[in-house]
């Protein structure tokens, strides 16, 4: 938890604001109300018919944390996300957010979050510059107010040259940017990021991080679904892995790694036929109370303490891998272990 | 018309927010500025196609062979393409956008992400639609009256008149656009079964009193007869204050229903 971080009030963006100073970045909200988490859920559940979504689920995230769901697809993130979000009503349970009832100040709320979406929501016939500003009236925002705020929003988004093109031939990487650009325009207490990354190149994921890590450094509280544990391992201060509507575990991504996997895997590849048999034997020397083996059709992956010692000690014994490597646990090998290999959908 | 939010403890300190259907039309004008060719053409043509057409040509004939309506055959049959024509392109206006702001291309779903509420949503892109349709009759009149259609100042009401006519029925169209999940082929046969009949058994080219008694129940229970009533009532003025009363009740008996289950079935989608 990191409740004892420093707020200060914060801008938005990194460079002054053209408009005038939001009102809000004149009053210390923060230590106000930096002891309640500003989302706050209490055996959260979401069935849909007899199908239950999410079931019963507790979370906290306090202000200026980013904190991640993980899961496999259908393990309720998303419609854990539609639910802070204020879109979907909870079926059963508590949630509140920003000390406020979504049941009942849905407006309110979404007033002050900011919503990434799944799948992209812009308008396609309008240009870059005309889905900026048209989202912000729905804000309610003053065209003065907006004039200024979507020209820094672009230039945070790096769209400015392409100001007024239309948003149909953009690259997916330029529309997600977008979407985050538009999320930001009510400057959101909190963003709310829905696979935020799926579907892009390796380039465009790298320049959205970059910028979701400095919405973080200015304090914006993130909360992001994924299922690239990269993505979480980057992004998240601490996170919650979901498995069939339930929190299965929940830490930052070194307390998950330290406290579901081990330090190291080495990864042991034999023969077809013969990865059963070798795993079999390299069991042995595995320290039964804190060390594994399991076998995939094409390798053997020793989850130890110290993957070096544990191969020349398999050398030792005879054992001749065609090929081996030695790696740090990741969180991958913790989603893995915790949701299991088979596909669920 | 806008409603305003309360804010959360630090009301005081951030502006209000104030979401409002207007919003909702504000989007709407800007996708417009981007179709209003399309717009026009729709907007001009068919009146001046169905004026001259129908109007100008049929009438001609009708006038030289007997014309019993007691006033030229333009002015009778003028007020009602005016109120067809609204209410098709208002079924039209609401049928597939309506569609596509939840589907295609989910415009909707991002407006719901803001403090719009459903209501606002659907009150928003219902009232787009009522001022495309008011000013489309504007225009629709304004070719009427440049070719003769028109004989009185009460002709004007035939704009309000269409856009009332227009809205009841694309209320419950709206209704059942935020409803279908497909591709959206039930409009199809609503177009083809409801739309263009209503057209021809509405009294639109003749009194009802032509038809046989099942064809004028039909057109008793359709919402574009009332309306074709109240225009010719308007243009030509032999329309009796409780029958005027009696139909404009009718429209909004479609209207009000239609728009508090368009609002239901919007709050629906968005929440699933």
């Amino acid at each position: 938890m990191i409740y004892g971080r420093n707020f200060r009030p914060r801008r938005l963006l990194p460079f002054p604001l053209v408009t005038t100073p939001t009102p809000r970045g004149q009053v210390d909200t923060l230590t106000r109300s930096s002891a309640d988490p500003l989302i706050h859920a209490r055996g959260l559940t979401k069935t849909f018919g007899t199908f239950t979504a999410v079931d019963g689920i507790d979370f906290a995230v306090p202000r200026g944390e980013a904190f991640g769901f993980l899961g496999p697809n259908g393990a309720g993130k998303s419609s854990t996300m539609r639910m802070i979000a204020c879109v979907a009503p909870i079926t059963s349970g508590s949630l509140r957010i920003l000390g406020m009832d979504p049941a009942t100040q849905g407006p309110a709320i979404r007033g002050r979050l900011g919503v990434v979406p799944q799948q992209d929501t812009l308008d396609l016939e309008l240009t870059v510059r005309e889905n900026l500003y048209i989202y912000g009236r729905y804000f309610g925002l003053s065209r003065s107010v907006l004039r200024g705020k979507v020209e820094e929003l672009m230039d945070f988004a790096q769209l400015s040259d392409r100001a007024d093109a239309k948003v149909e031939p953009l690259s997916g990487g330029m529309k997600r940017r977008l979407t985050i650009a538009r999320s930001l325009i009510n400057d959101p207490e909190i963003l709310l990021l829905d696979e935020p990354t799926t579907g892009l190149d390796p380039q465009a994921r790298h320049v959205l991080w970059d910028r979701l890590y400095r919405l973080k450094q200015q304090g914006v509280t993130l909360v992001l679904t994924t299922h690239y544990m990269d993505e979480a391992e980057q992004l998240c201060d601490r996170l919650v892995v979901m498995d069939g509507g339930r929190i299965v575990a929940e830490g930052s991504p070194q307390q998950l790694i330290a406290e579901h996997s081990t330090r190291e895997v080495a990864e042991l590849r034999f023969p077809p036929g013969e990865n059963a048999a070798a795993a079999e034997r390299v069991s042995a020397l595995l320290d039964p109370a804190s060390e594994r083996a399991e076998v995939l059709p094409d390798r053997v992956l020793l989850y130890v303490a110290d993957g070096e010692r544990m191969l020349a000690r398999a050398h030792e014994q005879g054992l001749a891998p065609i090929s081996s490597l030695v790696r740090r646990s990741s969180l991958e090998d913790v989603f893995l272990r915790l949701t299991g290999r088979s596909l669920v959908d | 018309m806008s409603a305003t939010v309360a804010a959360g403890p630090e009301a005081a300190a951030r502006p209000r927010i104030r979401a409002s259907r207007w919003q909702v039309v504000e989007y709407q004008l800007y996708v417009g500025r981007r179709i209003w060719r399309t717009m026009f053409v729709v907007g001009v043509g068919t009146p001046l196609a169905y004026v001259l057409a129908l109007g100008v040509g049929l009438g001609t004939v009708v006038d030289n062979n007997g014309n019993t309506l007691g006033v030229p055959y333009i002015v009778y049959v003028a007020p009602a393409f005016l109120t067809a024509a609204a209410l098709q392109i208002a079924a039209a206006d609401t049928a597939f956008p309506i569609m596509a702001g939840f589907k295609w291309i989910r415009t909707f779903h991002g407006m719901a992400a803001t403090p719009l509420t459903a209501t606002q949503i659907c009150d928003g892109q219902l009232l787009w639609v009522a001022l495309r349709i008011f000013a489309n009759s504007a225009v629709y009149l304004g070719i009427m009256a440049a070719f003769g259609g028109t004989e009185r100042w009460w002709v004007l009401l035939t704009i309000p008149v269409a856009t009332l006519t227009a809205m009841a029925f694309a209320a419950p169209i709206a209704a059942l656009a935020a409803t279908l999940e497909n591709e959206g082929n039930a409009f199809n046969m609503v177009f083809r079964f409801v739309v263009t009949p209503m057209f021809l058994f509405s009294g639109t080219f003749y009194p009802i009193s032509q038809l046989p008694q099942w064809g004028q129940d039909l057109a008793y229970i359709s919402p574009l007869w009332h309306g074709t009533m109240l225009a010719r009532g308007a243009a030509i003025g032999h329309l009796g204050a409780l029958p005027a009363l009696g139909h404009v009740a009718y429209l909004l008996a479609w209207l009000v229903p239609g728009i508090a289950v368009a609002r239901w079935r919007f709050a629906v989608r968005i929440s699933k």
